[in-house]
């Protein structure tokens, strides 16, 4: 039983290496392609736009894998972003002083209010995830225009010092994507390592088991919900310096970003299985394919389209993988069952 | 269960009951109907735009002239929908007249003749609507003069050769549109003809929106050598991401800006001339002529002329629109002047 | 036995949806404050044009949430819908035949999401959600861009905007009420009504009991999305104008209206009556809260807390019913009171908030 139940989980793992595998070779045809028709692809400059559009998102995403595979989802991020992201950058428009780290500090507080009201939404108020969360993508969203009072906060009104940051760079690569990768390595090493990070799989895969083997199930999901608020956070910070600029709609439509990267990275909406890696792996496909439209000057929307089309064809490959890995799997322990019992009767 | 759901309902209804309480407090008291003044009531495209609150400042102005009252409300995106509830709920609240700058001239036609049909005045203003939903419309100066100085001011930057990209609002919004009608036309002059218009793309005055679109435009056209943007927020955006990527000496930016916003961009060289006129005689102009429809002095025919205060007597024409006179052009030289 | 719990679970029905004419007339009242116009019949009827299309989508959604699913790309049905049905007329095919075919589409999508759902058996939350995202490029790539198509004639334009015939309903209302008519009927008075409570309380005792549940569900996903598209018409017709980005921002109301409705979010139960009675209660909420120039984006905290609330005030009240059987947490905190010695006389019950003795608990 033990046995089976093992085994399951390592075809399961093998199956979404293989799955990050596959997602990884996507993303290389796609920058073959865009390679051979876009001249200004591969260039520098270009690859330096792409690493700053994929960081917002990647930052973004490892919080939503941690939530995705506890069986959860998290629509607010995008509402989140934008309110962090207009309070931090407000309180820096009338307080020049503030250092870098203190407007970090301040979008990272914000979010991780909301995701804690997420959490406690989903877990002491028992609301499904999808409708917690649909509701706070708008009450968030409702928030940011209460305290702009539909104003906008413009570049100049931002200290210098701030608008150089998103331009700033170390060993040649731009701070918000080397934020965004610190982030990335830390989240995933907390996945592997930590019990709490393990705890969020077991979760996902079987919530009943995981309560049985004594997994305080509430407090790991308010935990992952807290963790993508803190990490929607930080990604309005981001933005706020990307753009330097924020306006009431800023972050709006951002959830699908995140969570398309999410999903087609191979995190099953299922719950329990998917990495980081792969995660980052899809927020880099879509960065890229965004990227490549662009100098293909294929009009924006087609990305749209794609997101959507990629999304469901991701749930369907995992749904049918999963079933046929688990049938296989059924059909293996009969087997055994049967070679036991013959065994047994002809002993 | 029966007593559950019931006890759920008296909850609720409790919570609602005291939420209105709240919502109450906070309603102010003002009531529509003003014997002396009119109350006008002004619709911007959206609110958060800093040349609406210029106009909302022109059209106070206005009304501490003329003994009015002013109510200032629009939705915060630049959308047609929205603006159409935000109009159905001034209608509820019995204005003598509106005025609206339009996101898009039919969506909000509806809206404005079920306004009409109560007997509210609706101007215009900046964005017309379609005509049939409106009096008057207090206009920008004349269109052909904002596009054909957008053109020179592109041209006379760039030896009048090479690929040009404009950078707009809304795809649906009036005052952009026919702009760009004008400048498409413009560049058909042999004075142009080496100019190429490549592009057109819609940043929605969004900040963000626009600053993707800019950076954009720089990506999928390298030879781009000059960008317009007939919108405050659009040339904001772009001349940040010319900055940005040290390209002001390949790519020239101007169109239509705020002063305050472009200061620091036209006194480093990066935007060397750029066009817009005073928004907050914009809104004067509008204030003045909505009391003049709603006092029945004029109905918005050709060859109608009204006194608009500090401007001077102003003629409706052909179409039902008054204009503002003058076009101002912002150089390094000159922009301190200005302070708005 | 069954016959009384029937006639008992009937009245509870009816006091939820007697809440929600209490509220309604709560909210109306505050409107009245806003505006004089307010309490004016015609305004009455006529504050219910623009959320007729929500309406239209919150009885196809209450079909999918009593199945025990959801649909979040109803949304972008419609503004496919709406875009492919302007870009027909737009190249010169009758307005009325263009109708059609733009609901044809509308369920053709629906039925995609069904096929998916019902047939491959995944799950409807991502499906939708992916949906969601494609059917909303795919409007955008139909149109060709972000512009719109506008210019509709008259007698098009006159469903969401005029009154029917010579009285004071508007059309868009009396469709409506018709269609509320039809969904009461086909979910309360059918067979296949039965079926969607019975696939909605438990897939598989309905798969074993006999009943077509995977044609079921392929059904109702092409229901929703025929409703979809039928709101996207009205969509077009009130605001004359055809665009991609056609009611973004319209999910949260339609999901507040089926859950606010009654409609338990796990499926199994809820009324067409109460789904009806939640999109009139949500108009007269925006329509004073615009009245009292709230923007719309903080009206949605308003929808958005009502919803939440709804659900949670529901979890609750079950949480205190299923503890201790029949006693409520109340009761909880009293024991652990008692614990720590500090009381030791239970709780008075009352009846108005759920708490009953332990004598007699049914």
């Amino acid at each position: 039983m033990t046995a089976a139940r093992l085994s399951l989980q390592t075809v399961a793992t093998a199956a979404f290496r293989l799955r990050e595998l596959g997602i990884a070779i996507a993303l290389l045809v796609a920058i073959a392609i865009f390679a051979v028709q876009a001249e200004s692809f591969m260039t520098v400059g270009n690859w330096r736009n792409i690493s700053v559009s994929v960081a917002v998102v990647l930052a973004v995403a490892v919080g939503q894998t941690m939530v995705v595979l506890t069986r959860n989802i998290d629509l607010s991020v995008g509402s989140i972003v934008g309110l962090s992201a207009f309070i931090s950058a407000d309180t820096l428009s009338t307080h020049h002083g503030l250092p870098i780290a203190g407007v970090a500090a301040i979008a990272v507080a914000v979010g991780i209010a909301c995701g804690l009201f997420n959490g406690l939404l989903v877990t002491v108020g028992r609301v499904p995830a999808i409708i917690a969360t649909l509701g706070t993508l708008y009450i968030f969203r409702g928030l940011v225009h209460e305290v702009s009072g539909g104003t906008q906060v413009l570049a100049f009104e931002l200290p210098a010092s701030f608008k150089a940051f998103a331009l700033r760079e170390v060993l040649g690569i731009p701070a918000l994507a080397v934020i965004a990768i610190a982030v990335a390595v830390l989240g995933a090493a907390m996945l592997r390592w930590t019990h709490w990070g393990r705890d969020f799989y077991a979760i996902g895969s079987n919530p009943e088991a995981a309560r049985l083997a004594g997994i305080p199930v509430a407090r790991r999901v308010l935990l992952a919900f807290t963790i993508s608020g803190g990490l929607a956070g930080l990604g309005g910070f981001m933005f706020a310096a990307r753009f330097a600029g924020v306006s009431a709609s800023s972050g709006s439509g951002f959830e699908f970003d995140v969570i398309s990267a999410v999903v087609i990275g191979g995190v099953n909406v299922f719950g329990g299985v998917g990495t980081v890696l792969g995660a980052a792996l899809g927020a880099l496909l879509i960065a890229v394919i965004e990227n490549g439209f662009t100098l293909l000057k294929i009009n924006e929307f087609w990305k749209t389209a794609f997101q959507g089309f990629a999304i469901v064809t991701a749930v369907t490959v995992d749904a049918l993988v999963t079933r046929r890995i688990q049938e296989a799997l059924r059909q293996r322990r009969r087997r055994e069952a049967r070679d036991a019992a013959r065994a047994e009767a002809s002993a | 269960m029966r007593r559950t759901r019931d006890s759920l309902g008296l909850f609720v209804l409790l919570l609602v009951a005291l939420a209105f309480a709240l919502g109450g407090c906070g309603g102010d008291g003002d009531e529509g109907s003003s014997d002396e003044g009119f109350t006008l009531y002004m619709i911007p495209k959206n609110v958060g735009n800093p040349v609406f609150d210029l106009t909302n400042k022109g059209m106070q102005a206005a009304a501490s002239e003329l003994g009015d009252t002013t109510e200032f409300n629009g939705s915060t995106e630049a959308d047609a929908q929205q603006q159409v509830q935000v109009i159905n709920n001034a209608v509820g609240q019995e204005p003598d007249a509106l005025i609206v700058s339009a996101n898009d001239p039919d969506a909000i036609l509806p809206a404005l003749q079920e306004a009409m049909d109560k007997d509210i005045t609706v101007v215009t203003f900046d964005s017309d609507a379609n005509p049939d939903g409106r009096s008057v419309f207090a206009s920008t100066p004349q269109a052909k003069a904002v596009g054909d100085t957008q053109i020179e001011m592109c041209g006379s930057q760039i030896n009048y050769t090479g690929e040009v990209a404009i950078l707009s609002a809304a795809a649906t919004a009036t005052n952009q549109n026919a702009w760009i009608a004008v400048m498409k036309d413009t560049l058909k002059d042999p004075k142009y003809s080496k100019m190429k218009l490549v592009t057109t793309v819609y940043g929605n005055d969004d900040p963000t929106k626009s600053t993707e679109e800019a950076q954009g435009l720089l990506q999928a056209y390298p030879n781009l050598k000059c960008i317009i943007a007939p919108t405050t927020v659009g040339i904001a955006a772009a001349a940040r991401v010319v900055t940005q990527q040290k390209a002001c000496n390949k790519v020239i930016v101007t169109g239509l800006g705020l002063p305050s916003e472009m200061r620091d961009y036209v006194k480093s060289g990066c935007v060397k001339k750029n066009a817009l006129w005073n928004f907050e005689d914009l809104g004067y102009l509008a204030a003045y002529a909505a009391h003049e429809v709603a006092a029945g002095d004029i109905e918005g025919k050709e060859g109608e002329t009204f006194k608009a205060g500090r401007l001077g007597e102003v003629t409706v024409d052909a179409s039902g629109a008054v204009y503002l006179p003058k076009l101002l052009i912002f150089t390094p030289e000159n922009i301190d002047q200005y302070k708005f | 036995m069954t016959a009384s719990a029937i006639a008992v679970a009937r009245r509870v029905v009816a006091r939820w949806e007697f809440v929600l004419v209490l509220l309604i007339l709560a909210a109306g009242t505050w409107s009245t404050t806003q505006s004089r116009f307010f309490l004016d019949t015609e305004n009455l009827l006529d504050l219910m044009k623009p959320y007729v299309f929500i309406g239209l989508m919150a009885l196809g959604l209450a079909l999918v949430v009593i199945a025990g699913e959801i649909d979040i790309s109803i949304t972008s049905t419609l503004a496919v819908s709406a875009v492919a049905f302007a870009d027909f007329w737009d190249r010169g095919l009758n307005i009325w035949l263009s109708c059609l075919l733009g609901l044809v589409v509308g369920m053709g999508l629906g039925a995609v999401n069904g096929v998916l759902i019902g047939l491959l058996d995944l799950p409807s939350l991502a499906v939708t959600l992916g949906t969601l995202a494609a059917y909303r490029g795919l409007a955008f790539v139909i149109l060709g861009g972000g512009g719109a198509i506008t210019g509709f004639p008259s007698d098009f334009t006159r469903l969401g905007l005029r009154d029917l015939g010579s009285t004071i309903v508007p059309i868009g209302l009396a469709l409506f009420l018709a269609a509320t008519a039809v969904f009461a009927f086909v979910l309360h008075g059918t067979l296949f009504g039965r079926y969607v409570y019975a696939i909605g309380s438990n897939r598989e005792a309905a798969r074993f009991s006999g009943i077509p549940v995977d044609r079921v569900r392929v059904t109702i996903f092409a229901i929703s999305g025929l409703m979809a598209a039928a709101a996207g018409l009205l969509y077009a017709s009130y605001f004359a104008t055809a665009r991609a980005d056609a009611a973004n921002v319209a999910l949260l109301d339609v999901v507040a209206a089926v859950v606010l409705g009654g409609v338990n979010i796990f499926g199994g139960s809820g009324t067409i009556v109460g789904v009806f009675l939640a999109v009139v209660l949500i108009a007269v909420l925006r329509n004073g809260m615009g009245l009292a120039n709230i923007s719309g984006e903080v009206q949605s905290i308003v929808i958005g807390s009502l919803l939440l609330g709804a659900i949670l005030v529901g979890n609750l009240m079950r949480a205190a019913r299923d503890r201790h059987t029949g006693q409520g947490f109340l009761m909880r905190i009293h024991e652990r009171r008692l614990q720590r010695g500090k009381h030791n006389r239970p709780p008075r019950t009352r009846p108005g908030l759920g708490i009953r003795p332990t004598k007699g608990a049914r």
